[in-house]
């Protein structure tokens, strides 16, 4: 009897403890997605899946990727694509880096709400993040030194941004890097001659204003239709085609639930 | 390739899924078996374009196409993140995307080249003791004969903002030579390696971001127009240089106009009738005008100011011993400046006038130059050498023509000479060369030959950048070279080159420092056979 106990009990631990890691999912990567859309994502997904939890990690784009490929997580966030040498990478050990595009983004440059500058053109953005231009007046400004604040070297947003608007060229030597869009739009708030980007939904941070580049701020129909210059797709990347609660969870994303969100949040609907 | 078509049509079967068998109007009022039916054909053009390309290539492209396809709303975002993400992947597991270059570099080219060479080289001591050189063996030759080979591999580019870059390694520690005699190796047994070093033959890099100059700095590829006369072509020069170069076109006209009837030869049809000929071609003179300039660190002192007194000359240097050294590094500086004509028909005159002029005296050519046996063979005393290369070029039966020629001259000429103990011989500072050649060497069967004659008094030129073949890097010689060479395919050349001289003054020494150990080379005969393979 007490043998038979020992046998149900058993094995009823085992069968929650498999239950448990069925419904953990482990999400890694970009600060941009991982800040405020995965979070809500996830509260919400729980809703209707009682029982799931979450582990989220929104330390950039690079630790995303990288999870994938060393297996530490079932969706790697990202707000760039994984660079050749990371697919190569991933290949090496067996795994295959799918995307899936769960929202679009534009990314936008923000200023200090009390700069009088009503609009840059695509050169003077690239001039002033690559340091060519130091001075506000060289821009049309009321001139002061001129403080960039950008991503750090992990962010998607960061690569995404030197492509999009700088032609790939570095950063300027004074540039400082921060951790995630928050904290670029809390140093530009505080910084009357600070400039800095961040994605769609940190646009209308306190103390900043979004600056119209050749004319344009990002918006729904012109990141829809790619006419903004700097828009992007972010993506989950899963080794493969996800399974499980992971493929549950890219569903729900993509779906009309989790589009409503990525909407609220100030993303751009895939659709 | 047909992983990647499968992922296409793999696309394209997805759509077909998605269709009913009633055919449906959309928004556009379009049939959407059609539509579906546009999608795959677009996709499978897609995927032959790809098919097409090189993998690196079709991975780096096929953003644009990409984008472009969902721009016309003929798939998706996601769809073609998916056929992005399927090329990268090609592309990361083929040795060619597992390049990686540094993102300033805008073109990069990688070349070189390897040659085998036999050599004869001869050189014959005076039959009389004229110049009382207190010579022995008489009329004694001094011969080798040398299996080579040589080595260069380089590594050139552009990097953004107008900047380029170029490093070479090349076989062999001499200035004028980059060859490696097989079996030379001084010890380590037969086939050992310590002879076959490999030494950096160039590292520069420069600017062209203002319109028609060049500006270069580092161990460089010789930027002035020159002739082995007065330059080893083996030389890097170390420095600086500036260049300049403008080309003007000149319309002189004679031609458009009406056409005119002949009736000639060449003015009928196959059927007989009468045509008209072409109206004439505009009569067009291009003129190319350049500045060359030059600052090459000669001799580096070192130190410049050392801990105690100066250093002085040495014994057995004359009357110069005893004599204090200057502390100065010594530069050579050139200021060229000449111009090409081109006329009509691949004619072409062009003319680079050059003055070569030594400032400082650095810690190793700066002793006096002499010449004569057991003296200085290396000064760089009273040297300002003008030069005037020239050449006339023409096509005749399709086959180029070409007759050259240079005259230099050392307007310190009569000082060298006083300064080497030779007032008597203050005329020996001119040097010239004149010769002609046919055909050239740039693609499979071509064939060139050249001949010329070449005449370097004592104290005209500079002994340390003279030719390491023709005539031994000597001076006080004049003689006939002929080279002849054939491209066995586009990468590969034959060459064979002979060179006679003899010494021009009886009374000097040969000033230089050649192969042939003897001084004075009152005959000189040289012999090469090579093979060569650039890449």
């Amino acid at each position: 009897m007490k043998i038979k106990y020992l046998a149900l009990s058993l094995g009823l631990l085992m069968a929650g403890i498999a239950t448990t890691q069925a419904d953990r999912l482990v999400i890694k990567g970009s600060d941009t997605l991982g800040a405020k859309l995965v979070p809500q994502l996830a509260e919400q997904f729980k809703a209707q899946h009682p029982g799931t939890t979450f582990d989220i990690a929104a330390e950039g784009s690079t630790t995303g990727i990288a999870a994938i490929i060393d297996g530490t997580a079932e969706i790697g966030m990202s707000s760039r694509r994984a660079k050749t040498s990371e697919v190569g990478a991933a290949a090496a050990k067996g795994k295959h880096m799918k995307p899936t595009i769960v929202a679009f983004d534009g990314i936008g440059v923000i200023v200090n709400a009390a700069n009088p500058i009503k609009g840059l053109t695509k050169k003077q953005v690239e001039q002033i993040f690559t340091g060519d231009v130091t001075d506000w007046s060289a821009v049309g400004g009321s001139g002061g030194k001129i403080s960039v604040y950008t991503r750090n070297t992990s962010s998607g947003t960061y690569s995404e941004f030197k492509e999009l608007a700088m032609k790939k060229r570095d950063y300027a030597s004074g540039s400082q890097k921060m951790a995630g869009n928050e904290q670029i739009a809390a140093e530009v708030g505080k910084n009357p001659n600070g400039v800095g980007y961040v994605g769609m939904a940190y646009l209308k941070a306190s103390g900043t204003k979004a600056m119209p580049v050749d004319g344009a701020v990002p918006t729904v129909k012109g990141v829809q239709s790619h006419s903004y210059p700097y828009w992007r797709p972010t993506f989950y990347y899963t080794n493969g085609d996800p399974s499980g609660v992971a493929k549950e969870f890219v569903d729900f994303t993509v779906g009309p639930g989790g589009q409503k969100i990525v909407a609220q949040v100030g993303f751009v609907p895939i659709k | 390739m047909l992983r990647r078509r499968h992922t296409v049509v793999t696309i394209a079967i997805h759509l077909r899924d998605e269709t009913t068998t009633i055919p449906l109007r959309n928004r556009l009022g379009h049939n959407q078996e059609e539509t579906t039916f546009m999608k795959k054909l677009t996709l499978a053009a897609a995927a032959l374009c790809f098919a097409l390309g090189g993998t690196v290539a079709r991975a780096q492209d096929a953003g644009a196409l990409l984008d472009l396809l969902v721009k016309k709303r003929l798939i998706s975002d996601q769809e073609a993140e998916e056929v992005r993400s399927e090329l990268v992947k090609e592309s990361a597991t083929t040795s060619a995307g597992k390049w990686k270059m540094s993102t300033p570099i805008t073109e990069l080219e990688l070349y070189g080249d390897v040659r085998l060479r036999y050599e004869y080289r001869g050189g014959r001591l005076p039959g009389n003791n004229q110049g009382d050189f207190g010579q022995d063996h008489l009329n004694d030759w001094y011969e080798r004969h040398r299996e080579r080979y040589r080595l260069r591999v380089g590594l050139r580019g552009t990097l953004a903002d107008d900047w380029f870059f170029g490093l070479r390694l090349e076989t062999s520690a001499s200035s004028r030579s980059t060859n490696v005699t097989f079996g030379g190796e001084p010890s380590g047994g037969p086939f050992a390696k310590g002879d076959d070093g490999v030494f950096v033959g160039q590292a520069y890099f420069g600017y062209t971001g203002f319109p028609d100059f060049k500006f270069t700095g580092g161990r460089m590829p010789q930027p002035l127009i020159t002739t082995s006369m007065l330059w080893d072509d083996d030389i890097n020069p170390e420095g600086l240089a500036q260049q300049w170069k403008h080309t003007f076109t000149f319309d002189l006209g004679g031609g458009g106009g009406e056409a005119v009837q002949s009736y000639g030869k060449e003015g009928y049809s196959k059927e007989g009738k009468a045509v008209v000929a072409q109206a004439g071609e505009p009569f067009k003179l291009k003129l190319d005008v350049f500045v060359n300039t030059a600052q090459y660190v000669y001799d580096d002192q070192n130190p410049e100011n050392p801990i105690g007194p100066s250093p002085v000359v040495g014994s057995g240097n004359g009357s110069q011993t005893g004599q204090k050294i200057p502390s100065t590094d010594a530069f050579m500086l050139a200021w060229q400046a000449g111009a090409r004509l081109t006329f009509p028909n691949n004619v072409y005159v062009q003319l680079a006038p050059t003055l070569y002029n030594y400032t400082g005296n650095g810690d190793s050519f700066n002793i006096h130059y002499v010449g004569d046996p057991n003296t200085n063979q290396i000064g760089i005393n009273s040297l300002l050498v003008f030069d005037l290369p020239a050449e006339i070029g023409w096509k005749l039966w399709d086959l180029p023509m070409r007759v050259f020629g240079e005259f230099a001259d050392n307007i310190e000429g009569h000082d060298r000479a006083q300064a080497a103990g030779h007032p008597d011989h203050t005329g020996q500072h001119y040097a010239w060369m004149l010769g002609g050649a046919v055909g050239q060497l740039k693609a499979k069967h071509d064939w060139e030959i050249r001949a010329w004659y070449q005449y370097a008094g004592q104290f005209a030129l500079d002994p340390n950048l003279v030719d390491s073949d023709i005539f031994d890097s000597r001076v006080n010689e004049k003689g006939i070279a002929v080279k002849a060479g054939y491209m066995v395919a586009d990468a590969i050349s034959l060459n064979l080159t002979w060179a006679y001289s003899w010494r021009i003054n009886g009374s000097l020494g040969t000033g230089g420092i050649g192969d042939i150990p003897i001084n004075p080379l009152d005959q000189y005969q040289i012999f090469q056979a090579d093979m060569s393979v650039k890449f």
